[in-house]
């Protein structure tokens, strides 16, 4: 199976995906210098705040070696120089001004596992939810449920998320409050393999990752829908129909195998979409994940943390791109070229 | 001689906001065991949708009305759905139209044939897949095409899949509809003698419907000719080639090109439109010989002479 074309295809898609990597880096960087105020009074200023001191005088020598620490000597030039190598040649993201002096990766290695934990397996399930309805419902098209179904649907599907999960914070959390309504889990439980922390942590995902799969399985349901009616127009499914096959063999090996195709690609490319819908999720429930780091970050004017997560969110979104081109002829035999 | 296949005043219409599209409008035709009966008109006249009547393929916004397709004793618009998959394939198979795209993208041709199989007798999969294996011999392909996918064979190669599947389980009967549309004359040759050979040595019922008369001539023992919905002509193919009664036959037989032909003479004018066919006998505003009565009364389809049907008032 491994032949030249294979290796051929595999190593374009890899240097595709290390330009667009390099490039969206480069964008980040210069975006984020026009954002205005000056990061070192402002870090100054917080400082100032955390600990309840006048600092009278701040020197210039002072600004200068903090200038110096986060990388923002000399003009955007050099800033940017310093920071490709920093960054590519020493893998440090530089020092963070929320949680000063440890580094931006410290900061994001330990919120990340809860984002990936959380919006991953919320993207997942409402993927998996949303393609089976909709292969179901396109399949009845026309019936009373797929008219209820896909009305519902076009509705609740542009509702925003964080509007969603306000809601849900508001009725079941605090007027109800049957879940908690902030933290990854309870300051009761020692973090852990033990039966107590991950029940808590799944008891706290509870409220987030509903606010997500409910609008967005939805989302995928009209998607699956519409391609499913598309692929029941097809003549190999009429041909299939003939045949006299098991309805659920026509279901499973015809419709829903060609409606995955599409679908699989939509996967990877909405992570990108949804990624800062997602954040603001995380943000209502003070969710200890990277989006509400992002939202803290960029109060702060703290570059480095904001570039590192962006940085992060970059990298997630084209490696799951990556990862999907590279299977993709696994599931498409036409793309394999035989 | 025993009829596998009567259908009696079949009637396929499509629901539109502008009333419905009359595609085959009161179609009564008899296929007889052991034989290749054709049924023949110009693109728009319903043959498609005849078939797919027959076989309740009909999708919305069609539906069937009335009419009654009798299948060796079974009305097969009137059985359950579970036995008409029954009798689906294992008795009564279909070589669609568009063998382009009948075959689904993602899987191996293999496996697109054994599911059949499987879903239709006891085999088992090793078993299914040596009746797969042995049936593409049998319409000429090499073995390897069954670990190929639809998209790695030429047309040809996919329209005999295609047969190859329909046989597999030996039906009684096997509709194709329009089997050579879309293939080359060399390779349209292959598939009619294929045909012709499912009749001769497997001893099945073969209808074939298609627009292209030359296709009918060779493989054909009876054809029935299509005109707006109705069928207006059935004969040996012999006698309706040879002697045409109905003015539209005369056309469609005058329209077929020959090498030594100058000119190939068409029918003038256009089909009519399902949404609306012209009073009395349809093909009236393009006959040279119309009258009063052709304008006003409607002909009904009469035996001439022994199995020879024609609809027409200049036989009457």
């Amino acid at each position: 199976m491994i032949n030249k074309r294979v290796v051929r295809y595999v190593v374009i898609k890899i240097l595709v995906y290390l330009i667009t990597l390099f490039v969206a880096f480069s964008i980040v960087f210069f975006f984020l210098r026009l954002i205005p105020g000056d990061p070192v009074s402002r870090f100054i200023r917080l400082i100032e705040q955390r600990y309840s001191i006048q600092l009278a005088q701040v020197t210039q020598e002072i600004i200068n070696e903090y200038k110096r620490k986060f990388g923002l000597e000399g003009d955007i030039a050099t800033q940017y120089v310093s920071y490709l190598n920093r960054v590519f040649l020493e893998f440090d993201l530089g020092p963070s001004f929320l949680n000063f002096p440890n580094p931006v990766q410290d900061l994001i290695a330990w919120r990340l596992p809860w984002s990936i934990g959380l919006l991953g397996a919320a993207t997942l399930i409402s993927w998996a939810i949303g393609i089976l309805a909709g292969t179901l419902v396109g399949w009845k098209r026309g019936s009373k449920i797929d008219s209820i179904m896909f009305t519902i649907s076009l509705c609740m599907s542009q509702v925003p998320f964080y509007l969603l999960a306000l809601f849900l914070v508001m009725f079941l959390a605090y007027i109800f409050t049957i879940f908690p309504p902030r933290w990854a889990f309870s300051p009761t439980v020692t973090p852990g393999l033990n039966l107590a922390f991950i029940s808590s942590v799944i008891y706290h995902a509870t409220l987030p990752s509903l606010s997500l799969i409910l609008i967005s399985s939805l989302g995928w349901l009209i998607s699956t829908r519409a391609i499913t009616i598309t692929i029941l127009g097809e003549d190999y499914l009429l041909f299939a129909q003939a045949k006299g096959l098991r309805k659920i063999r026509i279901l499973s090996r015809y419709l829903l195998r060609n409606t995955l195709l599409p679908q699989t690609t939509g996967l990877a490319m909405s992570l990108g979409f949804i990624v800062n819908g997602f954040y603001l999720v995380e943000w209502i429930f003070s969710y200890p994940g990277v989006g509400t780091l992002l939202v803290q970050a960029i109060n702060a004017l703290d570059y480095n943390t904001v570039q590192g997560v962006i940085l992060i969110s970059i990298f997630t979104v084209l490696t799951a791109n990556l990862i999907i081109d590279l299977i993709y002829p696994l599931i498409d035999p036409r793309v394999r070229g035989e | 001689m025993e009829p596998i296949l009567e259908v009696d005043d079949l009637r396929v219409y499509y629901k539109s906001i502008w009333g419905d599209y009359k595609s085959v409008d009161g179609v009564s035709v008899k296929a007889y065991r052991n034989e290749v009966l054709s049924i023949a008109g110009e693109s728009g006249c319903g043959k498609s949708t005849l078939v797919e009547g027959i076989l309740r393929l009909v999708k919305p916004p069609g539906y069937i009305p009335t009419g009654k397709v009798i299948f060796e004793g079974i009305d097969i618009l009137r059985v359950p759905e579970e036995e008409l998959r029954r009798i689906r394939w294992s008795k009564l198979a279909y070589v669609p139209q568009g063998a382009m795209n009948s075959l689904n993208p993602v899987i191996k041709v293999e496996e697109q044939m054994v599911d059949a199989i499987i879903d239709h007798s006891g085999m088992d999969k090793e078993k299914a897949k040596e009746v797969a294996l042995a049936m593409l011999k049998e319409v000429g392909l090499p073995v390897e095409v069954a670990n190929m996918y639809p998209h790695q064979l030429s047309g040809g190669m996919k329209q005999r899949v295609i047969i190859a599947t329909a046989i597999a389980l030996k039906p009684n009967l096997v509709i194709a509809d329009e089997p050579t549309t879309a293939l080359d004359v060399v390779v349209q040759r292959g598939i009619l003698q294929l045909l012709r050979m499912l009749k001769e040595n497997y001893h099945m019922t073969v209808i074939m419907v298609s627009h292209d008369m030359a296709a009918h001539a060779q493989i054909a023992d009876r054809i029935a000719i299509m005109y707006a919905g109705k069928i207006v002509e059935v004969g040996l193919i012999n006698q309706v080639f040879k002697e045409p009664l109905h003015p539209y036959t005369k056309g469609l037989i005058s329209a077929i090109p020959a090498i030594g032909k100058k000119y190939v003479k068409g029918i003038p004018g256009l089909a009519p439109s399902p949404l609306n066919w012209p009073s009395g006998c349809r093909f009236h505003p393009r006959c040279q010989h119309a009258t009063e009565l052709c304008v006003k009364v409607e002909p009904s389809i009469r035996e001439v002479e022994r199995e020879r049907f024609v609809a027409c008032h200049l036989y009457g």
